[in-house]
C-alpha cells in the first residue's frame, strides 16, 4: 500500500505549495473612498446605482439576458463578492443555492436580501407555502427594496446618509411616476382583453399590481417540462377570450410559446407574438432597457400596444 | 486563501471520483456517475414533499437515498444478467422520469430542480465554512468530500485483494470463496456516496468529468491496478489545479475548466503514451 501513502503525500506537497503561492491576503479597507457593492441582478444593481450615486461602485454578477435560476458562477464572481464592501441579493429563493452562500457569507460581510424591506403581506405565497421572488415586477413593491437599499447603504457607509437619503428620495420619485405611468397606459386595454400569455409565470406580481390577468404557459420554473394539457388549456383560452396577442421573455426559450400560436391557428383563430418582454434580467447595458425603469417602460408599452 | 480553498475541493473531488473510478473502468461502467446525478431527481421532490423546505440537508438526505438506491437497482439488474450499460440507461431514465412526473404533479409552483436545490457552485465553496464551537475550520465541502475519500480509501485499502480481483476476473473471484456480489454492491456504494457529496458541493459536470476521464487517462498509461489508482489520483489533482488557473485567466466556469483540462490530458495520453499512444505507436512502427 506504499504507493497510495505516497499519493496522499504527494497531494499535501501540492497543497502546501499552492497555498504559500497565494496566501496574499485580499485587503478589505475602505481606501478609495467609495463603496464597494456587489449585487445579483441587474434590476438590483441598477437600484444600489441610483440611491448610492458617486459613492458606490456597483457589479453586478448576471448579466443580460441571464436567467437567474439557471446562472452559472464564473472564476471572477470569487473577487468580486471578495473584495465588496457590501452585497445585495434578491432573497427569497431568486438565486437558488447561492441564497444559502449569502446567509453564511453574512457572518463575515453586510450581504442583504432586497426582499426582507418588502412588506411581509405583499408577498405572494405559493399554494406549496413558498415565496414567488419575482418582486420587481410591481413598482411599488420596489419602492420598498429602494428604502431596504438605502438603509443597507447607510448602515455600511454612515458618512454619507444625507446623500443616500438625497439620492433614495428622488429615484423613489421616479419610480412613483413610472408606477402611475403603468397604471394609466395599462388600464386602457378594455376589461375582458386585459390578459398576459406568457411562457412563464414570473408576472404574478405585475398582474396583481396593474389589473391584468396572468397566464403562464409553465410553472415558475423554467427548467421544468411542460405538459401536454397546459398547451391545450392555453389554446382554448385563447380562442374563447379572442385575445390577440401572447408574449416570449428576453430569458425563456419561445418553444413553448410557438407550439400554442400553431395550436390556436389550427382552431382559426389568429395570434401574434405581442413582442419581447423582460422578465428575469433586463436589456443590454446602453439601451434604455438596460435600466430598471426603461425595461418596465419597454414592457408596458409592448403590452398596451398588442393587446389594445 | 480563496484560491487554496476552491484548488483543494476541486482535487480531493478530483481524487475521490478518480480513485473509484478506475474500478468502474475495469467494469465498464464509467457513466455511472452520469446516471445517479440525474436519478437522484425523484429523491429531491419527495425530500421536498416530507420537510417542505429546500434547505440542504433534506435535499442531500433525499439524493444520498436515491443514489444508493440506484446503485442497488442497477446491480441487482446486472446480477440478474441485463448488460451493464443498459441497466444504468434503464434506471436512471426511470427514476429521472418519476422525478419530472413528481415535480409535474405536486410542485409545479416551486423551484425545484437539481441546478437550483442540489447542485452545489465550487467557486461559492469558501464561503461555506464549517464551525466548530467558533472555530472555523475551513470550507464545509472539504470535509465532506474528504470524509467520502478517506471511507473509500480505507475500504479500498482493506479489501485490496477482492476488489482487484473482482475488477479483473469475477468468476475466478468467485470461485476461490470471494463474495462477489458483496464487494459489487460495497463498491456502488461508495461510488453513489461519494458522487452525491460531491454534487452538494461542487455540482454535477465536475464530478461525472472526474468520475471519468482521470482514470481513462490512468489506463492508458499504465497496465497495473495500483499505478493506475495513483495516476487517477496525480491526474485529477493536476486537472484541478491547472484548470482553476485558466479559470482566472479566461474568468469562466472553474468547474468547466478542470474538465477540460482533464480531456487535455487524456488527449495526451491518447496520442502520447509510451504503450497505447496513438502517434507513439506510429512512431514505433
Amino acid at each position: 500500500m506504499k504507493w497510495l501513502w505516497t499519493s496522499i503525500r504527494a497531494i499535501l506537497i501540492v497543497s502546501l505549495i499552492v497555498i504559500s503561492g497565494c496566501s496574499s491576503s485580499t485587503t478589505n479597507s475602505k481606501s478609495s473612498g467609495t463603496l464597494k457593492v456587489t449585487a445579483t441582478t441587474g434590476m438590483i444593481a441598477d437600484l444600489v446605482q441610483h440611491v448610492g450615486g458617486k459613492h458606490v461602485q456597483v457589479t453586478a454578477l448576471m448579466g443580460p439576458g441571464v436567467d437567474p435560476h439557471l446562472y452559472k458562477a464564473s472564476q471572477g464572481d470569487i473577487e468580486k463578492l471578495d473584495q465588496a464592501h457590501v452585497a445585495f441579493y434578491n432573497g427569497l429563493h431568486l438565486e437558488g443555492k447561492m441564497t444559502d452562500i449569502f446567509t453564511k457569507m453574512a457572518r463575515s460581510k453586510p450581504v442583504i436580501p432586497v426582499a426582507d424591506g418588502i412588506d411581509k403581506k405583499k408577498i405572494i405565497e405559493t399554494k406549496d407555502g413558498q415565496y414567488d421572488p419575482h418582486i420587481w415586477f410591481d413598482v411599488k413593491l420596489w419602492i420598498q427594496a429602494a428604502g431596504q437599499v438605502k438603509k443597507g447603504l447607510i448602515e455600511v457607509d454612515p458618512q454619507h446618509k444625507n446623500d443616500y437619503e438625497a439620492q433614495a428620495t428622488a429615484y423613489i420619485k421616479q419610480l412613483e411616476e413610472l408606477d402611475q405611468y403603468a397604471r394609466t397606459q395599462l388600464s386602457s386595454i378594455p376589461k375582458e382583453q386585459r390578459v398576459l400569455v406568457t411562457a412563464h409565470d414570473a408576472f404574478s406580481y405585475f398582474g396583481r399590481a396593474y389589473d391584468l390577468e396572468v397566464v403562464g404557459l409553465q410553472g415558475i420554473n423554467t427548467s421544468s417540462e411542460y405538459g401536454l394539457k397546459d398547451v391545450q388549456r392555453m389554446v382554448n383560452l385563447l380562442t374563447e377570450r379572442k385575445i390577440k396577442a401572447v408574449f416570449v421573455e428576453s430569458s425563456v426559450p419561445k418553444r413553448s410559446i410557438e407550439a400554442v400560436i400553431a395550436g390556436a391557428k389550427s382552431k382559426n383563430h389568429q395570434v401574434s407574438i405581442g413582442g419581447e418582454l423582460f422578465s428575469d434580467a433586463m436589456g443590454e447595458k446602453g439601451t434604455p432597457e438596460g435600466t430598471y425603469i426603461g425595461m418596465v417602460h419597454h414592457n408596458v408599452d409592448t403590452i398596451v400596444k398588442a393587446l389594445k | 486563501m480563496t484560491d487554496y480553498w476552491i484548488i483543494l475541493t476541486g482535487a480531493l473531488v478530483a481524487s475521490a471520483c478518480g480513485f473509484l473510478g478506475c474500478f468502474l473502468i475495469l467494469r465498464k461502467m464509467a457513466m455511472l456517475g452520469d446516471a445517479i446525478s440525474h436519478a437522484v431527481l425523484p429523491g429531491i421532490v419527495l425530500a421536498f414533499l416530507f420537510s417542505g423546505s429546500r434547505d440542504a440537508v433534506p435535499m442531500l438526505i433525499g439524493a444520498a437515498i436515491f443514489g444508493l438506491l440506484t446503485t442497488i437497482i442497477i446491480q441487482t439488474l446486472r446480477g440478474q444478467g441485463v448488460q451493464s450499460d443498459a441497466a444504468m440507461s434503464v434506471t436512471f431514465t426511470a427514476l429521472f422520469s418519476i422525478g419530472i412526473i413528481l415535480v409535474s404533479l405536486f410542485t409545479r409552483q416551486v423551484d425545484l430542480d437539481l441546478d437550483c436545490v442540489l447542485y452545489g457552485e465550487i467557486a461559492y465553496v469558501p464561503w461555506d465554512p464549517l464551525k466548530l464551537g467558533g472555530m472555523d475550520l475551513g470550507p464545509r465541502a472539504v470535509w465532506l468530500i474528504g470524509a467520502a475519500f478517506f471511507i473509500s480509501l480505507v475500504v479500498i485499502t482493506l479489501f485490496y485483494k477482492q476488489f482487484k480481483l473482482c475488477a479483473f476476473d469475477p468468476a475466478l473471484a468467485a470461485a476461490i470463496g470471494i463474495p462477489v456480489t458483496f464487494f459489487h454492491y460495497l463498491l456502488m456504494g461508495l461510488v453513489s456516496l461519494t458522487t452525491v457529496a460531491s454534487f452538494e458541493s461542487v455540482g454535477a459536470i465536475l464530478v461525472v468529468a472526474m468520475l471519468i476521464v482521470p482514470a481513462a487517462t490512468a489506463y492508458l498509461l499504465t497496465d497495473r491496478l495500483s499505478v493506475m489508482l495513483g495516476l487517477s489520483i496525480g491526474m485529477g489533482t493536476t486537472s484541478s489545479l491547472v484548470g482553476y488557473w485558466i479559470a482566472k485567466l479566461l474568468d469562466a466556469s472553474i468547474a468547466g475548466c478542470m474538465s477540460v483540462t482533464a480531456g487535455v490530458l487524456f488527449l495526451l495520453a491518447f496520442l502520447f503514451s509510451p504503450k497505447h499512444g496513438v502517434i507513439t505507436r506510429w512512431w514505433i512502427r
